[in-house]
């Protein structure tokens, strides 16, 4: 059975979501621009 | 008579369109916008100079000249006075009496609000600058020479003004009401405090000067002048005059002790709302094992509160420094302390957001109070009616929760949103190309986003 009546207690992560996406965005975001820029000094001299 | 508990979770929430949470979505999607469109239309640091322009020379005179500036002073130590004896000699009833609405809502509160609108008001008010000056000028008079004073120890900085400020809400929420449970800020607590740090505050400008404590030192010049920072009206050089808004606060971080000030400012408000909801789980945990250890029931309480209201800085101190050593991996960032100190400026918009969030409806429904029976009354002893509203009330539906939510979302929109512009514009200072600028930002829009979101979980915790 789910204890439905606690829910109450978890709500705090719903808070926390909107935060982890935004820094999960800025870490792809980071890791991508650092493999592009890393691809174009192999391409060079 | 509305006997009114001094509490700070005055009403509760009605029902709203959609869950709470969503709003802490919706805000974060703000920021995001923001965040996008500041990339791709500020290009180029605005707030570097503040643009001060004088207004006529009549208004300088007229605001700034002796007689208003002496009158202000005045006010100031006459109602420093009151607060003083009516705490003392005043009703032990904390909602009837002058002294703890007057120093904890209408000064606490009030004044940062009319610093973002119309400038440094407390400074002709401050009571002690007012005392200090007059001692000054007496002891000139009868010496013929100004006092001698110590050189203030620049390395300390705004530090004592950051220490302060912990300690008055300290005194407020921890030794006033340790757990919710009330164990002590009385009215006579208060005046007592309140004639301790006037003693203290006197003293240190003797020792270092009244202008470089009130600088420095006093941390309600500190604390109100760092809101006044935001604000279009400042004075420069004897005359009064109009400046780009939010400008000046990027120059105010710079002296030692700042950060510490702005952050002990979201530390404290966010306490005061999570010590009622967010935190009272832990607080209780904590509690009853110093009880289990055999402490006493209030050292408990308060030693426990101060625990988490440490914490509470520390946790904000935190998430700000990891936005700052985000920023430091990208290529051409200045050194970490430059970050520190550079960007902290940002963080004011957002202390008034908090308090703005947190105390709207506290000073909407107790400022009745103060206006109204508090004044007429002041002993809070039903002796006197001075101005013929003492047996007045508050009104509380004079504004309905519903309201009262959305100007808590609303602000706090408003001023993370306000952080980012005020970070941004100073990114561009530091990296000069655009792109770094905005990639050095990502960290500070998730510290944006970090802060909203906590904001708005401990509304609606607290409120709920």
């Amino acid at each position: 059975m789910i204890p439905l009546a606690h829910v109450g207690h978890y709500l705090w992560i719903l808070y926390v979501l909107p935060v982890l996406l935004v820094i999960g965005g800025i870490v792809r975001t980071m890791l991508l621009e650092r493999r592009r820029r890393s691809k174009e000094g192999g391409d060079g001299p | 008579m509305t006997v009114l508990p001094f509490a700070h979770a005055l009403v509760a929430r009605e029902d709203l369109p959609v869950p709470a949470w969503l709003f802490a979505w919706g805000a974060s999607i703000v920021l995001i916008v923001s965040f996008f469109a500041l990339s791709a239309g500020w290009r180029r640091p605005r707030f570097e100079e503040d643009r001060w322009r004088p207004l006529g020379a009549g208004v300088s005179r007229a605001l700034l000249g002796w007689p208003l500036q002496a009158l202000c002073g005045l006010v100031g130590v006459l109602l420093l006075g009151v607060a003083v004896y009516a705490g003392l000699r005043g009703t032990e009833a904390p909602d009837r009496n002058f002294a703890l609405t007057f120093i904890f809502v209408t000064v606490w509160l009030g004044f940062p609000l009319l610093s973002v609108l119309l400038g440094d008001v407390f400074r002709p008010f401050n009571p002690w600058r007012a005392l200090g000056r007059t001692a000054g000028a007496l002891f000139r008079t009868v010496a013929g020479q100004p006092a001698a004073r110590l050189a203030y120890p620049q390395r300390l900085g705004r530090w004592p003004a950051a220490i302060g400020l912990m300690a008055f809400v300290w005194l407020e929420i921890v030794y006033g009401s340790s757990g919710g449970v009330v164990v002590g800020v009385d009215p006579h607590a208060a005046g007592v405090a309140a004639l301790v740090y006037s003693v203290y505050t006197l003293a240190m400008m003797a020792l270092f000067g009244v202008e470089e404590w009130c600088e420095r030192g006093e941390f309600l010049s500190v604390y109100f002048g760092m809101f006044s920072q935001l604000g279009s009206f400042a004075v420069k050089g004897g005359r009064l005059g109009v400046r780009r808004p939010l400008a000046a606060a990027s120059h105010w971080a710079t002296v030692p002790g700042s950060t510490a000030v702005v952050i002990a400012s979201i530390a404290t408000t966010s306490f005061d709302g999570a010590g009622e909801g967010a935190f009272k789980g832990g607080i209780e945990w904590l509690f009853e094992r110093f009880i289990d250890a055999g402490l006493g029931l209030t050292f408990a309480l308060r030693l426990t509160d101060t625990i988490f209201m440490a914490l509470c800085f520390a946790g904000v101190g935190l998430v700000y420094l990891l936005g700052v050593r985000g920023m430091r991996t990208i290529h051409g960032a200045p050194s970490l302390a430059t970050l520190r100190s550079g960007f902290a400026h940002a963080l004011i918009p957002i202390a008034f957001a908090y308090l703005v969030a947190h105390y709207f409806s506290q000073v909407v429904f107790l400022e009745q109070a103060q206006f109204t029976y508090l004044l007429s009354d002041p002993l809070g002893t039903a002796s006197t009616d001075l101005f013929g509203t003492a047996s007045s009330g508050i009104d509380f539906k004079v504004i309905s929760a519903t309201t009262i939510w959305y100007v808590q979302v609303g602000a706090l929109v408003v001023g993370h949103v306000v952080g980012l512009v005020l970070a941004h514009d100073r990114a561009l200072v530091y990296w000069r190309d655009y792109r770094d600028a905005t990639r050095s930002q990502y960290w500070m829009l998730a510290v944006m986003v970090a802060f909203t979101c906590f904001g708005l979980y401990l509304l609606s915790v607290a409120n709920a």
